[in-house]
């Protein structure tokens, strides 16, 4: 039990995984208290290997790991259950999410409430929950633990938002009252009483939906260096073609 | 000591097959060179000859060295339908298998949205047309049930609804011969929520 670096029962996901030498997986996990890090699943290939079907993406599981270096080598991995596998549209938000915890967060740099915003996403999506809730909820857990929490409360100048009114979102920064002043570049034109809601955890109304969206990008795009995404590239592709 | 030229060109040419890394391209090398001259040379012939003689089938896109492969050229295939497959092993492990009769259709490869393999990367447009080019009634979508696949076969059935084809997928459960007690948990929980009406 005192092997160097040995860690068990660990909450977490695969986010993704490739071959490996002839038998084996190189798996990206996410896990609860230690980040973002990559292990070595041994013999995961081998056709009666029983981690074949454990160790899919979107599934809860309970890992357990030894080894310092960077080549970590998973010992365990336990199913946990309750979510079904995703598939369709739900799927490909699924691959979304790991696409921006993989290019958005370092690895061996743990933050449990990421990890308890991704647990939670994969359920509701597994669950059939309305897709952009779950998916903008996560956009917003992401960015605070990137350190950059949105304040939808109040303005710039520190005043209550007003529901009348209309805001300039920028980038970074607060909102800001718009009353007939010019727009800042790089913002996004929001009516105070979506801001109000979003402040309310409040995703009822599709033009919430709709305005948290674009807000979500904004913020995500300038995380991201405006680094193109894949997924979104898919489901835009997607979506083009069945209209 | 620096290797000639001739030797550090052939262990980078081995390092482009998967999982090869410089030490074992460097064992490899060594062995063909040292103690398998015939069986290198035989190599260098397969691989000269499937560079130039290897084509895609111009129906189902496997590897072929006519226009037509031989599965496409059968007339006494069913003409009708139409199975959507990775790769060409996963055409050859199903023709063995002797539960189907149609064609169908290789897409080398899956989409992979984390490795940043898009639809264009692989033959979507030429199963698409292939598809509804009007002989084909059913497309069965048989890729693999990873999350690739899944999200391959998604986009497969997003780009041919509506279009007049039966659109089917093939199943997943327990294995056949499967015990529940020695199944893994993952395959057990998915058959349990993929299970079937028994009742009419
Ligand atoms: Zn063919």
């Amino acid at each position: 039990m005192s092997q160097p670096g040995k860690i068990d029962r660990q909450p977490g996901y695969v986010l993704m995984s490739q071959p490996w030498r002839e038998t084996s997986l190189l798996i990206e996990v996410l896990t609860r208290d230690h980040g973002r890090l990559t292990l070595i699943a041994r013999s995961a290939r081998r056709p009666q290997s029983t981690l074949r079907g454990v160790l899919m993406p979107f599934a809860p599981l309970e890992l357990a790991w030894f080894g310092k270096t960077e080549l970590r080598t998973l010992h365990a991995a336990d199913w946990q259950g309750g979510v079904p596998q995703l598939s369709g549209l739900t799927l490909l938000s699924g691959f979304y999410l790991n696409e921006l915890v993989v290019k958005l967060t370092a690895r061996d740099d743990p933050h449990p409430a990421l990890y308890f915003a991704y647990d939670r996403a994969v359920r509701a999506l597994g669950a059939g929950e309305e897709l952009s809730t779950v998916l903008r909820r996560f956009e917003l857990a992401l960015l605070a633990s990137l350190g950059y929490t949105p304040t939808f409360d109040r303005d710039v100048d520190g005043r209550a938002i007003d529901a009348e009114q209309g805001y300039a979102c920028p980038s970074d920064g607060l909102p800001e009252l718009l009353n007939g002043r010019t727009v800042v570049a790089e913002s996004e034109i929001v009516p105070g009483a979506v801001l109000l809601a979003l402040a309310a955890d409040d995703f009822s109304e599709p033009l919430t939906r709709r305005c948290a969206r674009r807000l979500t990008r904004l913020w995500l795009n300038k995380q991201l260096f405006d680094c193109r995404l894949a997924t979104r590239e898919l489901l835009q592709t997607i979506n083009g073609l069945s209209d | 000591m620096k290797n000639p030229p001739s030797l550090d060109q052939l262990i980078s040419a081995l390092k482009v097959l998967p999982g090869v890394g410089p030490k074992s391209a460097q064992r490899m090398a060594y062995h063909l060179l040292q103690r398998d001259k015939a069986g290198a040379d035989k190599l260098a012939r397969a691989l000269d000859r499937a560079l130039t003689q290897l084509t895609h089938c111009e129906r189902c896109n496997t590897f072929s060295e006519t226009t037509l492969c031989n599965v496409c050229a059968d007339e006494k295939r069913r003409q009708d339908t139409l199975m959507v497959v990775e790769m060409p092993a996963d055409l050859a492990n199903l023709e063995q298998s002797q539960c189907y009769d149609g064609l169908y259709f290789v897409l080398m490869g899956r989409v992979s949205p984390m490795e940043g393999i898009g639809p264009n990367d692989i033959a979507l447009a030429k199963l698409i047309t292939r598809a509804l080019d009007g002989t084909v009634e059913e497309v069965i979508i048989a890729t693999n049930f990873t999350a690739e696949g899944e999200a391959t076969a998604h986009v497969i059935s997003e780009l041919l609804k509506d279009k007049g084809v039966k659109l089917t997928r093939i199943a997943r459960g327990l294995p056949v011969g499967g015990e529940l007690e020695y199944v893994d948990l993952g395959t057990l929980a998915q058959a349990v929520y993929e299970r079937r009406s028994l009742s009419r």
